[in-house]
């Protein structure tokens, strides 16, 4: 069932901008739960594929001079790419050894960034990059409108035979292969297309921010993407959605609060897992 | 000279990392689980260690530097002491017996995040400088260098490794943790209670990890986020090793200090952690159940 | 139908699987018995395809095995169940039957990504929820079943795939004695349409009832190959049960 988003006509650029935020942290959310809520796989290394979708796109955009709508999908295809790269790897793995597996993928994609400094700028960063569109309002409306799209889509392929595929892959993936489920196959397809949409919304957060640094793309956001989508209820589809809103604006809500605003993550993710392990979601049993 | 050198500080390089590994690979070991939040306990044992020998012992109770830093190392073993008890008693023992893999997991990330960012409000993002009196003073044999910290270190490991090893070996306690280790129902039906001594193993690897803190406090840049620059060293150095094996990750452990040591004086300090992760990449690839490990029967 | 010859399995220097040769004719109640330890469930998972044998030759009606991965396996014909139940336990009944049914489609891509289409298949999974005694719980979670009946629920599974050889793996264990019954009578059924079934026993009474011959296994070696009553009678397989106190 959609929650169909009705755009806020809020005025304050400050929240605009939290907004364009938002719509990122829902597209990230929801590619980081095709791989863990359906597949079963713990993917730990999420931001490496945003910051590949941010890199690419910037770098085709300023140092090559194509157009935003040709480097985005350059750089989408890009992201998963490696996204299937790394699932060559972590086919083999289970459990423990791929979260740590991603993550390494994550830190090597971090440092690649730093040390490679003829093309990523390393720690300088790159500067004045312009968004697709002009207007922190438009900006929003674009996002938001692929997310709805991305979410549809994926809630299509959730219902699809191949969710029960998934499914079956996270529920047991020794007897999902004795009933002929190609388990490699499968996951690598759920962390490639996992990648791509993290790729995607790592095209429009350059242009979001005007500058890019490594630094925005260190482990701790894998990390934070983590949160969104099991607070928000890993394994459905409203879930990630949830968890990116509660989690965007909470932070921006408790303010007041200083420093301690940032333990939010840590607390809800700790809470949510001891006491709530179906998330936020849970409490309207929308279960899938 | 140099490669002797390089390598004797590959050594001392080693033992902190082994200590830090030691108390994951014990975890999974006893518990087949991975306690994310380990590396935050090695940063809050280095900035109690710093505050104990900077400001307490030396301020409050007038003893010398040298005496100070030791206290200090004594201290971090009993701050992740605790700390290993609190994430026991909220995380490990509310979810043990659900026989899920993953939201025990989760759990440890939550902590992780937790504990950055507490000492992040308390502490500041600013770095500060651990300085010890054993790493001002050197050592010369010969042509070789030693500074007396990484003496100091190599001891304290080396006694640390020793005694887990007695303990395990020869002491009941200790046995009856292997015997949980290895199958943790039957041990629960020879009368040894599985709860205590899981909870008993992560207070030992939280400690160890405490004391690591604070040998690698001079060494680190010491602020809420030492943990993330270690953590990932430490997991490579599991798997490498093979999870739950002791020789493994010591083997393992000294074998990245060395590698970091020579990555260092030949490549430069950028690329260490490239270097490591391509490692610990390549042996998922070639041999995943580690360095010593053998090849464990999977329970179907 | 399934050929093994000089099979051989090792785990760190333990011979689980040893030089092992065994030959199941078709549509036949054949039997793998042997005392605890004895290897049969590592045989099995060699003949399924979860490890791959150090040594030997595996065939399936005349298709090599060797290297080919499980889920390949299932899809020639061979289906399983696991002495430790490997259910989808937070799915339901009716979806963990559908679950057996996916290894028929064979859509285009296009067709399988859009939502919809895994009902094909439901009113045989019903049938086959109803040919093990749960017809009335389709929906609910397999997780919530008793025991015996999530044993029954991973062999109608199981049989969704249509397979030609139907392996178990100490199918019986913790199954109190009426519902033992009912599982025998159901293989023999399932024997009956024409399904080659592979049952590893521990114990020696339940499988002699209805197994056409017998495979007997100790410590990863053959023992003994025949029909149920000259392998109640043989003093090998007797000592072997007992302890060697009988020994000739």
């Amino acid at each position: 069932m959609l929650v169909a988003a009705a755009p806020w006509l809020i005025t304050t650029p400050y929240w605009r901008g939290i907004l364009v935020l938002c719509a990122m942290n829902v597209l990230l959310a929801l590619s980081l739960n095709l791989v863990m809520g359906y597949t079963g796989q713990l993917n730990l290394g999420q931001s490496a594929f945003y910051a590949i979708g941010a890199y690419v796109s910037t770098i085709l955009i300023k140092a090559y001079h194509w157009n935003f709508w040709l480097a985005a999908p350059a750089a989408i295809i890009a992201a998963g790419f490696l996204g299937l790269a790394l699932a060559a790897f972590a086919v083999r793995l289970r459990g423990h050894y791929l979260a740590i597996a991603s993550l390494g993928f994550a830190v090597i994609t971090y440092q690649v960034l730093v040390n490679w400094e003829s093309v990523t700028e390393g720690v300088r960063g790159i500067y004045g990059i312009l968004p697709p569109v002009g207007n922190t309002l438009g900006l929003f409306y674009l996002i938001a409108g692929i997310a709805l799209l991305v979410y549809l889509a994926m809630d299509n392929l959730v219902r699809s035979p191949v969710g029960d595929t998934l499914r079956a892959i996270r529920e047991d993936e020794i007897s999902a292969a004795a009933l002929g489920v190609n388990g490699a196959l499968w996951k690598a397809f759920a962390f490639g297309v996992g990648a791509a949409i993290a790729g995607l919304a790592g095209c429009f957060y350059p242009g979001f921010v005007g500058t890019l640094v490594p630094d925005a793309f260190n482990i701790v956001e894998s990390f934070t993407m983590l949160a969104m989508v099991i607070v928000g209820g890993m394994g459905t589809m409203p879930g990630p959605v949830i968890g990116a809103i509660v989690l965007t604006f909470l932070p921006e809500l408790l303010r007041g609060f200083g420093e301690l605003r940032l333990m939010i993550y840590g607390v809800a993710l700790t809470l949510v897992v001891l006491f709530l392990p179906g998330g936020i979601a849970s409490c309207f049993k929308r279960a899938r | 000279m140099l490669i002797v050198q390089q390598s004797l500080n590959g050594v001392y390089l080693g033992c902190l990392y082994v200590m830090v590994a030691l108390g994951l690979t014990l975890i999974y070991g006893v518990l087949n689980q991975i306690n994310f939040a380990h590396a935050d306990f090695v940063t809050v044992g280095a900035f109690t260690a710093f505050f104990t020998a900077t400001r307490f012992a030396t301020k409050v109770l007038g003893v010398p530097d040298t005496a100070a830093y030791l206290v200090s190392i004594i201290a971090a073993f009993g701050m992740g002491a605790l700390l290993g008890l609190a994430i026991n008693a909220a995380v490990f023992a509310p979810l043990r017996d659900r026989g899920d893999e993953l939201r025990p997991l989760i759990a440890t990330i939550g902590v992780s995040v937790l504990l950055e960012n507490a000492q992040l409000a308390l502490f500041g993002p600013v770095p500060y400088q651990f300085d010890t009196p054993f790493a001002r003073e050197t050592f010369r044999i010969g042509r070789i260098f030693f500074s007396a910290q990484s003496v100091l270190v190599v001891v304290v490991s080396a006694l640390a490794i020793g005694a887990l090893y007695a303990f395990l070996r020869f002491t009941y306690l200790g046995k009856a943790l292997r015997a949980v280790a290895q199958d943790r129902e039957t041990a629960g039906l020879m009368g040894i209670n599985p709860g205590l001594l899981i909870g008993l193993t992560i207070v030992i690897s939280s400690a160890l990890a405490g004391m690591a803190g604070a040998l690698l406090g001079p060494v680190l840049v010491l602020s809420p986020f030492a943990g993330a620059s270690v953590i990932v060293k430490a997991f490579a150095i599991v798997i490498i090793g093979g999870f739950g094996n002791l020789q493994g990750t010591i083997t393992a452990g000294l074998l990245v200090g060395i590698i970091e040591a020579f990555t260092v004086q030949y490549l430069g300090s950028g690329l260490i952690d490239l270097v490591v992760f391509v490692l610990l990449l390549a042996m998922l690839v070639v041999r995943p159940t580690g360095l010593v490990a053998e090849r464990k029967e999977e329970n179907v | 139908m399934l050929q093994a010859r000089a099979l051989s399995k090792s785990f760190g220097g333990v011979r689980a699987v040893h030089e092992v040769t065994l030959a199941v004719p078709e549509k036949m109640i054949y039997a793998l018995i042997g005392p605890n330890g004895a290897g049969k469930s590592t045989l099995l998972n060699l003949l399924s395809g979860i490890y791959q044998p150090d040594a030997g030759e595996l065939t399936f009606r005349g298709e090599n095995l060797i290297g080919l991965p499980a889920y390949r396996r299932a899809r020639l014909g061979i289906a399983r169940t696991f002495q430790k139940i490997r259910l989808f336990k937070q799915l339901s009944l009716l979806e963990n039957v559908r679950a057996g049914f996916h290894i028929h489609q064979d859509a285009p891509l296009w067709r399988y990504l859009v939502r919809g289409g895994s009902d094909r298949y439901d009113a045989e999974a019903r049938e086959l929820l109803q040919f093990v005694g749960l017809g009335e719980r389709m929906h609910e979670r397999a997780g919530a079943l008793a025991y015996g009946q999530q044993r029954m629920l991973e062999i109608a599974r199981a049989l969704a795939t249509r397979p030609r050889l139907f392996m178990l793996d100490e199918p019986a264990a913790g199954l109190n004695a009426a519902e033992v019954d009912f599982l025998l009578q159901r293989l023999v059924d399932v024997s009956r349409r024409g399904i080659t079934l592979l049952v590893v026993e521990h114990n020696m009474d339940l499988v002699m009832n209805v197994a056409q011959r017998v495979f007997v296994m100790d410590h990863g070696v053959p023992l003994y190959e025949g029909t149920p009553r000259e392998v109640q009678a043989n003093r090998a397989v007797v000592a072997a049960y007992l302890g060697g106190e009988f020994a000739a």
